[in-house]
């Protein structure tokens, strides 16, 4: 072996105890990041593409009205962000503040794995807090009556109708929901060997929560701490959504059944006319102003639609439905805490910031949290250009907007909710809406019974 | 012996371990560790935050009684079990047929070669958001080319429903379909191994009188077996192990109605949505375990119809 071998082996062999030793050393923990004269905040989001510019006007303004603090954005994007915090949290390397919106905030509060909000603010801003957030957004942050996350942004769901086509056939907006079944039956199209190709209306499999909400229905008793997917009102509100299986077939149901919209290509499928009304967020309100504009563009006729809340049935509930939205949360061991708060709260609208928070939304489309936000003259001429979105903001401010319970296991409970809901929706064979909905409640409650025995690790 | 022969032996024993060493130390901190360790977590209960809690066997109870009652574990099983066995006979024949048919002398067999092995080198994510366009019952290209020939248009991807009992193409038939896309990588081998039949074969059968179909038969299938074999259990392994494909097209839910909840996504969601790192790892020891039976049981059963040049 000559020279130059025996250099190289140990090199390599340096590099394998480097390695090692990295290992089994954990680093010592960085101290906080210096830009300056101000500490550095970092901030994992998953925003992308348009809303990426908006996202990096808030930081710029931020970083340009104070001279304490730094944010640096870090978009991470595509699915399971969850999971890279998570470890980035168990790695002991976790960011500054986090922007989720997958119901994580009871798991990971319950394990210590969150910053309580209560220990950045001070007592008087939490009660504040209390007042000024939608209740919504208020249910979104709290685990076990402490705020372990500030909802920076709703997502509201509603009904999207084409009005042109309701007008054609001599049809009204429905405000109950007789009138949503009557559209459905009257605007659908079937060919003669049965298949659909357009459906007036069909309840998404996926959104039990909301339709389980507009029957009145409770998917958590939080005065016996029980799982109560098969409340009356919710078993109702699957028995409706199987009627439309019943009248159409399970296999055109399921063929008509709502993919990932955020698949490249994939045009809202009101706008492309397989709906007639739809349930939707409102993020579309900008597809379908983006479409009446192409129409215009192109001396064609404009399409009119409307939105409307989801309509309740009789003893139901109006302006009901399911919420879910974007929130903030400080992972333990975060290095500037401090930062990551005034920066939440510059986002949010919180403790004086509502006129920066008007020009976020209003830049991004989003619904705020609090009414002291809409009411913000910025975001006021924002709804009078886009007056679809007026519906969505007035539905966000409804104490009966309902998020998933944030309960340990609320994950699970959202998966098994869509599975019963697709089961019952797409297959004939199924188990009735109500063994199905016992079935949900059964293994749930085991799996948040399982959840509470483990210690816990506050 | 002197002081320089002694060194010279040392580094003739410690340089093969240098070399190699990169590589032990990948395998014993990224595989054996983890893989050890897993084990033990399998008798914790453990949600990565706070420390793993020695539990016994809860976990491999929990899964016992979700195999009594059918759901869970056990229809991620099920699920699994059908996609293997569907695929790997499946790839095993569409392998051999299209490696059979690439051997013959055609012009362009070069260019065919090229095209049939092309989808094994497509990102799979790229495939999976193909195949979801492909697939679409309502706009999907493969539905259109089942109405030339009068069929009814399927599900695939939004289906929960199972053709060998339904009739009806759903989810996990579509994914066994998206598996024989890409079945080039089988083929290669197939071709490789079908230019290495020693042509005195072929003219020893011809001048018997065999035609093409017992020379295939006869000569082609059984020089084929040790690689059959090979691509059997590899086939097996790859298909329980299946991930990425399952996650993008069932949005990482499983859906729909739970129809491709696989065993590996299970594992995923156990662990990683559930935060129950103990339960994922029962499972997947138990996983573990049915495939080294399943692969034992394998290589018995291979003694009867595997043939080995030169060898018994």
């Amino acid at each position: 072996m000559n020279r130059i071998d025996a250099i190289a082996l140990w090199i390599v062999a340096a590099l394998g105890a480097a390695v090692l030793l990295s290992g089994l050393w954990e680093s010592p923990r960085e101290s906080r990041r210096m830009r300056g004269e101000r500490t550095e905040v970092v901030f994992w989001h998953f925003w992308g593409g348009e809303d990426r510019a908006v996202v990096r006007d808030v930081v710029d303004r931020f970083n340009a009205s104070q001279d304490h603090y730094w944010v640096r954005d870090v978009a991470v994007p595509g699915n399971n962000l969850d999971v890279k915090i998570f470890l980035a949290v168990t790695g002991g390397d976790p960011p500054d503040l986090v922007n989720q919106d997958d119901p994580i905030v009871a798991d990971w509060a319950r394990r210590g794995a969150l910053t309580p909000l209560d220990e950045l603010a001070s007592h008087e801003e939490i009660e504040e807090l209390d007042d000024w957030l939608f209740p919504a957004a208020r249910r979104l942050g709290q685990y076990d009556e402490r705020y372990y996350a500030l909802c920076n942004g709703l997502d509201v769901r509603a009904l999207y109708y084409n009005e042109t086509l309701l007008k054609q056939y001599g049809l009204a907006p429905p405000r109950t929901l007789d009138e949503l079944d009557h559209i459905a039956q009257t605007t659908s199209l079937v060919d003669n060997r049965g298949n659909v190709e357009r459906f007036g209306f069909l309840p998404d499999a996926r959104r039990l929560l909301a339709w389980g909400a507009v029957f009145g229905g409770r998917f958590y008793d939080e005065s016996t701490s029980r799982i109560t997917a098969d409340d009356p009102a919710n078993v109702r509100a699957l028995d409706w959504m199987t009627s439309y299986r019943d009248r159409y077939g399970a296999d055109q149901v399921a063929g008509f059944s709502l993919g990932d919209q955020s698949l490249p290509g994939k045009t809202f499928p009101l706008l492309s006319g397989r709906y007639v009304v739809v349930m939707d967020g409102q993020w579309r309100v900008r597809d379908i102003a983006a479409s009446q504009q192409r129409q215009r563009t192109a001396g064609e006729p404009v399409t009119e639609y409307g939105a409307c809340p989801l309509p309740p049935p009789a003893g139901g509930q109006s302006e009901a439905g399911w919420i879910n939205g974007n929130f903030f949360v400080v992972p333990r061991g975060a290095k500037n805490p401090e930062g990551a708060w005034a920066f939440m709260k510059f986002w949010s609208g919180f403790g004086g910031h509502e006129t920066e928070a008007a020009q976020t939304c209003a830049a991004g489309g989003w619904i705020p949290v609090a009414s002291a936000v809409v009411a913000e003259p910025e975001f006021q001429s924002y709804l009078d250009r886009q007056p679809l979105m007026r519906v969505f903001v007035d539905l966000a401010a409804s104490p009966r907007q309902i998020p998933i319970p944030v309960i340990p296991g609320a994950s699970y409970y959202d998966r098994q909710l869509r599975d019963a809901g697709q089961r019952a929706m797409y297959d004939a064979g199924a188990p009735p809406p109500r063994t199905l909905l016992e079935q949900v409640t059964e293994r749930v409650q085991a799996h948040v019974d399982r959840t509470l025995e483990s210690p816990d690790a506050r | 012996m002197s002081q320089h022969i002694l060194r010279g032996r040392f580094r003739d024993a410690a340089t093969p371990w240098l070399f190699v060493g990169p590589w032990l130390l990948g395998l014993v901190t990224l595989v054996a560790f983890p893989f050890a360790a897993s084990l033990f977590l399998s008798f914790c209960r453990y949600d990565m935050l706070s420390a793993p809690q020695y539990v016994g066997l809860h976990n491999y109870q929990r899964l016992a009684q979700e195999i009594v009652a059918g759901e869970g574990f056990a229809r991620a099983l099920y699920n699994t079990a059908y996609y293997a066995l569907l695929s790997v006979p499946l790839s095993i024949a569409l392998g051999i047929a299209l490696a059979v048919m690439l051997s013959w002398n055609v012009r362009g067999r070069s260019v065919y070669r090229t095209v049939f092995f092309l989808p094994s080198v497509v990102p799979i994510v790229a495939a999976s958001v193909l195949w979801i366009w492909l697939l679409d019952p309502n706009d999907g290209l493969v539905n259109w080319v089942l109405s030339w020939f009068g069929l009814p248009p399927q599900l695939w991807l939004k289906g929960h429903e199972e053709v060998l009992w339904t009739g009806h193409f759903g989810s996990k038939d579509a994914l066994v379909l998206m598996s024989l896309w890409g079945v080039g990588n089988f083929m290669i081998i197939y071709l490789a191994a079908i230019g290495d039949v020693p042509r005195q074969l072929y003219e020893a059968a011809e001048l018997d009188g065999a035609g093409a179909v017992r020379r295939f038969r006869h000569v082609t299938l059984p020089m084929l077996t040790p690689v059959i074999f090979f691509n059997l259990v590899m086939g097996l392994i790859q298909s329980v192990q299946a991930f990425t494909q399952i996650y993008i097209v069932s949005e990482g839910t499983g859906q729909p109605a739970g129809s491709l909840l696989l065993l590996s996504l299970f594992v995923f969601l156990s662990a990683f949505a559930d935060l129950d790192m103990g339960y994922a790892s029962a499972v997947a020891w138990v996983l573990f375990l049915l495939l080294v039976v399943a692969t034992a049981a394998l290589f018995r059963w291979s003694r009867s119809w595997v043939h080995y040049q030169g060898m018994r």
